[in-house]
């Protein structure tokens, strides 16, 4: 009954949006628009804080780059870093209004309120998760690439049916195990490691062929962080995206999206890609 | 001057003075055992957040979606990863077992010749009895690989596993054979000793037999805590059941996946609990023989 | 471990002193036994005979002194402890049968795995004894199914099945109920009674009197008088052994 509730609420939200955003961002075109942007100022978006006054926003630790820097949220350094505090100015706070807080991703989607507005820690977006918290639009789309070691035979022979037969890694509770499963299909189980750390120890003790991981992940690990290494590839999208993650039912993601929207069109979330994604850096595709 | 003997010790009563000891007695306390239970059963279904609870944690679709497993959809099934979980411990039992009474033996002996021996067991068994379980099979399953030796660095991470299990529950078991081998009385190691039978003779057909029949119940229990500790092995990468619990709940947000593994794993331990029990209530008869001391 | 013929005492203690701590419990033990005597050791609790059967099967060891048996000095160091003991019997007074083993096995255990025996063998002399003292019945009964009288005399035919040239026995009936006391001693009188070396330690009086060649009263660790067992027992001559039998009398055990 509450699932029905919450999803005409959600039809409802993102007809609203649309009909916003296909009238511009600021113009209002009829009073249920100007309603909309009444409601997402500042002081109308109050009510669903988590901490009147503040945005509270969560990830988790270490928080790693590129996503972030220095493991340090607050310095607004890193693209999902940089993201959060956009996403905070559209909504009327300052830089020192937004607040961070630490959940761990087992945590995340528990049931029960949360002790943050939204949390912000590379969570793709899938149908079942969807069920047991509310997501925002996209912030990011993502593409699955693969980082190996210098001068080890991944390099070169990773056709399709040669990638078959190499063991993979990645870490848990990120969507690229279903990806080596569903698209690459590998004969051998993958390992799944705890924390992103040790799938880089996995990857740097031999225990794995390649590591599997979300380009800009993995194009900082074989950059900057595993000397040795180097990104093989990325394979091509299958819409999987990044979404901002709110508990089931928030009212406050309508806001969101429409922020979001915003730094999509005027070109912001492009510029912060291009700052801390590297994707000026062409990156080869290869098959699954 | 001492008074004539007491001749009334106070009426009789029939059982206990508060509950007596009749069908009355056995009434109560299933109604009242029942009313216990049922008001926490009730706590948890009015919970204002109960509805919740049970979807994330009991629901059955989940449960099973999680039990059979899907790894296009990015997890494995939790009922086959429990096969990983009752490999390990089975291998790591049969070597605990072995590794420990070996511990023991060499702690019990009173040779010199034995003295740098007792001492490294001594050591290996402070050490291994105070780190925790988890940080020795961190420091295995990362650390040996990471040295590159030839064939020792490229196991699988349940061998690693194995490895961590067997170092670290054997100094625990080596304790329990101590206590099982002093508690068999000086007067049987004097008999077989005066027979003749020398010191590994006597030991083996005479003390440890009985030390072991002694000890079954705590041995039982490490077996038990052993079953349940693979689950730790996860952290190496290992897809035992706890693994593939958080694999699902982690893919699909959903913590049915542990409910289901904690099901099984009681499937597993409940019937050597009994066994155990069994063998207990077996053995008994047999352990008092041979007169006073 | 053969008898040397030149020397006919199977058992020479020369000046055997031994402490458990600062407690001294033989204070210089001089003791011969020649073959196929029967020696028995009497005195109040405490007063060391058990200590000095223990001692002469090398389960204690000793502070002074020296212990010979068949003129070969058994406490020197780097004598085989395991072979002394094979030719050495003990039976004590608290059983200690083998309670996971059946009868068969508690005696055919020893002959096996310390003397080499092949099983089937061992189980045929086995049978043999048992039958001889009345238990062959009892064979494949653990323990826990016997009298304290039928443990005892399966205690002493596991220790023959050792065949040993000498039998210590440490106080084997005390702990036995009265009525089974005596199947214990006819066994023992047997015993005797086929040429068997032995040294007793007993509470038995009226049994010392009629089976010992000898017998020694012990106190505060010494022999404080030893002779055959009319002599001593109806014309003691030190006092203390005049004490003791003198309370042993009063209460009716002699």
């Amino acid at each position: 009954m509450r699932r029905i509730m919450i999803t005409a609420v959600a039809a409802g939200l993102v007809t609203g949006l649309a009909a916003c955003g296909s009238s511009g961002s600021t113009a209002s075109s009829g009073s249920s628009a100007s309603a909309a942007a009444a409601s997402c100022t500042n002081a109308g978006i109050q009510k669903d804080l988590y901490t009147k006054g503040a945005l509270t926003v969560a990830t988790d630790k270490p928080a790693y780059p590129p996503w972030f820097q220095g493991n340090n949220p607050a310095n607004g350094k890193g693209y999902e870093s940089a993201v959060a505090y956009a996403v905070a100015t559209q909504l009327g706070f300052k830089k020192s209004q937004v607040k961070w807080a630490y959940e761990p991703f087992n945590d995340s989607y528990a049931p029960g309120p949360k002790k943050f507005d939204f949390d912000i820690n590379e969570i793709s977006v899938t149908p079942p998760r969807a069920q047991a918290v509310t997501f925002s639009s996209s912030y990011y789309n993502v593409q699955q690439a693969l980082v190996a070691l210098k001068g080890t035979t991944i390099i070169t022979k990773h056709a399709p049916a040669d990638l078959k037969k190499y063991v993979f890694g990645d870490q848990i509770g990120t969507t690229s195990l279903a990806f080596i499963n569903s698209q690459i299909q590998p004969t051998q189980t993958p390992k799944v490691y705890e924390t992103l750390n040790d799938a880089k120890q996995g990857l740097q003790t031999h225990q794995i062929a390649a590591l599997v991981a979300d380009t800009p992940t993995a194009q900082y690990i074989s950059s900057s962080e595993i000397k040795n290494s180097v990104m093989v590839g990325q394979f091509p999208s299958t819409g999987e995206h990044y979404g901002l993650l709110f508990h089931k039912g928030n009212p406050l993601v309508g806001c969101v999206d429409k922020a979001l929207d915003t730094l999509n069109r005027n070109g912001t979330l492009a510029a912060l890609e291009k700052k801390y994604l590297q994707v000026y850096v062409s990156v080869p595709t290869i098959k699954p | 001057m001492v008074g004539p003997p007491q001749t009334s010790f106070g009426q009789a009563r029939r059982g206990s003075r508060l509950l007596g000891s009749g069908r009355g007695a056995v009434a109560v306390s299933t109604a009242s055992t029942i009313v216990v239970l049922g008001a926490l059963a009730a706590l948890f279904l009015l919970a204002p957040g109960s509805a919740v609870v049970r979807h994330t944690f009991f629901n059955p679709t989940d449960m099973w979606k999680s039990l059979i497993g899907d790894p296009r959809q990015g997890y494995y099934s939790v009922g086959e990863a429990l096969w990983l979980n009752i490999r390990m411990f089975l291998a790591a039992e049969v070597l605990i077992l072995i590794f420990a009474l070996l511990l023991a033996v060499i702690r019990q002996s009173d040779s010199p010749v034995m003295f740098p021996l007792r001492l490294v067991s001594t050591i290996y068994v402070d050490v291994f009895r105070g780190v925790p379980l988890i940080l020795v099979i961190f420091a295995i399953g990362f650390g040996v690989p990471a040295l590159n030796l030839p064939f020792v660095s490229s196991q699988s991470a349940a061998m690693y596993g194995i490895a961590a299990l067997v170092l670290s529950y054997s100094a625990y078991v080596s304790e329990v054979y101590r206590a099982g081998l002093n508690s068999v009385h000086q007067s049987q190691v004097a008999a077989a000793r005066s027979l003749g039978l020398s010191h590994t003779s006597a030991l083996r057909h005479v003390i440890l037999p009985q030390a072991v029949r002694n000890i079954i119940p705590p041995l039982l229990n490490d077996f038990i805590s052993l079953q349940k500790d693979t689950a730790l092995v996860g952290i190496l990468g290992a897809i035992e059941a706890n693994k593939a619990a958080e694999i699902f709940s982690d893919t699909v947000f959903n913590y049915s996946s542990y409910v289901v593994a904690a099901i099984l794993f009681l499937i597993l331990t409940i019937p050597l609990a009994r066994f155990t029990d069994h063998l207990i209530a077996r053995d008994r008869r047999r352990r008092l023989a041979g007169g006073i001391t | 471990m053969s008898q040397a013929p030149a020397d006919p005492d199977a058992v020479r203690i020369e000046g055997l002193r031994k402490s458990f701590g600062t407690n001294l419990v033989l204070d210089g033990i001089d003791l011969s036994v020649a073959s196929h005597e029967v020696i028995c050791l009497i005195g109040a609790s405490g007063s060391g005979k058990s200590t000095l059967l223990r001692c002469i099967n090398l389960l204690e060891p000793i502070d002074a002194g020296r212990i010979l048996l068949w003129g070969q000095d058994v406490t020197q160091p780097g004598i085989d402890q395991n072979r002394v003991r094979r030719s050495v019997g003990i039976v004590f007074q608290a059983f200690n049968l083998f309670p996971h083993m059946t009868v068969l096995r508690n005696v055919t255990l020893a002959p096996v795995k310390a003397l080499g025996a092949p099983r089937r063998e061992a189980e045929q002399e086995a049978r043999a004894l048992l039958e001889r003292f009345g238990l062959l019945d009892k064979q494949a009964d653990y323990p826990d199914r016997l009298s304290g009288g039928q443990q005892q005399r399966v205690a002493i035919v596991r220790a023959l099945a050792m065949r040993p040239q000498l039998m210590l026995l440490d106080e084997v009936t005390s702990a036995l109920d009265p009525e089974l006391v005596a199947e214990v001693l006819d066994v023992i009188r047997e015993l005797a009674g086929s040429g068997m070396t032995m040294l007793i330690a007993t509470h038995e009086m009226s049994f010392a009197r009629d089976i010992a060649n000898r017998v020694c009263f012990l106190a505060g660790g010494r022999i404080v008088e030893q002779g055959p067992p009319a002599e001593l027992f109806t014309r003691p001559q030190d006092e203390r052994t005049q004490r003791f039998l003198r309370r042993i009398t009063d209460a009716g055990r002699l």
